[in-house]
């Protein structure tokens, strides 16, 4: 696999937005009735673009993340993925779960783990090829044989970035995915990403309840508040690449970004 | 495995309280403070064991019992796993049956040795008639609580991956039940020697328990014993067979059970 040809893989997937959310509204059985979870929520993800979706607890941002990969139904308006309307989880669309060690298969290696995406579709070589690739870009060549349970928590949460990047998705969904993790490997973690995403051109849609993670590492960050969930505002974040833990988290505009979003949830909470 | 990990896998302190107990066994025997006639010396035993074996009726008892358990032990697997799927996968099957596995599940199995030998005479079908309902119950029941108790999470990663309903059987609910089911297969092989020496003893005139017995009528206790203690000695390799086997078809069963 070399960059050039992700670039054009990527490239061929960027007629018009990789994803769209159109009035997305989803609701839940409930007691008596159904709940509205989430209500009209319309966004766009460019592709190659990393959007982060903050917003307290109990605004439905995993229901949302769930709607965009197809596992919820929505009782009205429409996802789409490179212009097509997804009934069901769609091709191309990966999502990467919070709580890793469920998410993995405690029976495989890190390296089955990492194929289980891939394996049925692609030829073994292919596959065993892709394996390594994306190990590699998570930094965990020399794991392929350990089993997940031997592993640190932000290792095993790499596994299965590895696993959903091995498809080779045009978006990847990520709901709260470094939630669990210490400060430290948060921010490795956090610079790992923004590598992957430069060298794959993947979309990501990164959701988030921790508004310097969804400043630092978004292009955009899609607000979402009230019950049920709305997305009022996006900001675009100007913030200059690459981010550094360091220096760009002490730029003024970091730090304007970090208030507005701030105000943008306070407001309605407040 | 190497010399150094065997010699190392051996509980010594344990060992040393089974030889005292065989020791003081034996003292006990010789000095007249436990009558023969009744409890034969380890000794004695260990002399049975060479009658029976000279006679050549020990190995085809062993082999007898063998078959049974093998043969009971592989219906019960089969039947297990395979209705443990179908209950575990459809809530519908489990609301409609459940009431009747816990019905039949008490019932003693040798109490359906008059039904067997009624049906089916002095034979080993008789043997697999008191064997396989009992043996059934610890495999179907695991397998029903191994495939209801897949993580949601595992289906998620399934769905978002679009196995087909095929492909999330086969590599996602079976490997991921697999420990609990190896539990109830393990738990099955050990009732499924208990029950057909009881088969035997009660019904099917062949193999282990019938020879103890058959001693027992004999008024021989030391081949009596030597009987038991063969029993008791293929229950030990059995389950231990059956660990081996479980870690080298599962390389993570050990941690999966929890184990060293």
């Amino acid at each position: 696999m070399t960059s050039t040809e992700e670039r054009s893989d990527a490239d061929e997937k960027a007629v018009g937005p990789a994803f769209e959310c159109r009035s997305v509204t989803v609701e839940f059985p409930h007691k008596f009735g159904r709940k509205r979870i989430i209500e009209d929520i319309s966004f766009l993800v460019r592709s190659g673009e990393f959007l982060t979706i903050v917003g307290p607890s109990g605004t439905g941002k995993t229901t949302l993340l769930r709607a965009m990969g197809g596992l919820t139904p929505t009782v009205s308006g429409s996802v789409l993925v490179h212009g097509k309307e997804l009934d069901g989880p769609p091709e191309d669309v990966v999502i990467v779960f919070q709580d890793y060690s469920n998410a993995l298969l405690q029976w495989r290696t890190i390296a089955a783990n990492v194929a289980f995406g891939i394996e049925r579709t692609l030829e073994r070589q292919e596959t065993e090829q892709r394996v390594r690739d994306a190990l590699a870009l998570v930094g965990l060549e020399r794991n392929a044989d350990d089993y997940p349970w031997q592993l640190s928590g932000g290792m095993q949460q790499r596994v299965q970035i590895a696993r959903a990047l091995a498809s080779r998705p045009a978006v990847m969904l990520m709901d709260e995915p470094f939630a669990a993790l210490d400060a430290m490997t948060k921010a490795s973690m956090q610079d790992e990403l923004l590598r992957v995403r430069d060298r794959t051109g993947t979309s990501f849609v990164f959701i988030t309840h921790d508004i310097e993670e969804a400043v630092y590492l978004g292009d955009r960050i899609a607000v979402l508040t009230g019950s049920p969930g709305r997305i009022d505002r996006i900001f675009e974040i100007g913030l200059p690449a690459p981010r550094d833990q360091l220096s760009t988290r002490q730029l003024p505009k970091f730090l304007e970004f970090r208030y507005a979003v701030h105000q943008a949830i306070g407001r309605v909470h407040g | 495995m190497d010399k150094d990990r065997v010699i190392a896998e051996i509980n010594w302190p344990g060992t040393a309280v089974l030889v005292f107990w065989g020791l003081a066994w034996e003292a006990a025997v010789r000095s007249g403070l436990l009558r023969y006639e009744y409890l034969p010396a380890p000794s004695a035993i260990a002399l049975g064991f060479g009658e029976l074996a000279s006679q050549g009726i020990l190995a085809p008892d062993i082999a007898h019992t063998l078959i049974a358990v093998a043969i009971g032990w592989a219906v019960a697997i089969v039947l297990g796993v395979s209705l443990g799927f179908l209950l575990g996968l459809s809530p519908t099957a489990r609301r409609y049956s459940l009431a009747s596995i816990e019905v039949l599940r008490p019932m003693p199995g040798v109490a359906f040795a008059p039904v067997g030998l009624l049906l089916f005479g002095f034979s080993l079908k008789t043997e697999m008639v008191v064997t396989i309902l009992p043996v059934l119950w610890p495999v179907l029941v695991n397998t029903i609580g191994g495939v209801t108790g897949v993580h949601q999470r595992l289906y998620d990663v399934g769905r978002t991956f679009r196995l087909s309903r095929k492909d999330t059987i086969l590599r996602i609910i079976l490997p991921a039940a697999m420990p609990p089911i190896v539990v109830g297969a393990r738990i099955s092989l050990g009732l499924a020697l208990v029950l057909a020496v009881v088969a035997e003893m009660v019904g099917n005139p062949e193999g282990l328990g019938y020879g103890i017995v058959r001693e027992q009528q004999a008024l021989r206790p030391d081949l009596m014993f030597a009987y038991i203690v063969t029993v008791g000695l293929i229950g030990i390799v059995l389950n231990a067979g059956m660990l081996a086997l479980a870690e080298a078809l599962f390389p993570s069963f050990r941690q999966l059970r929890g184990g060293p």
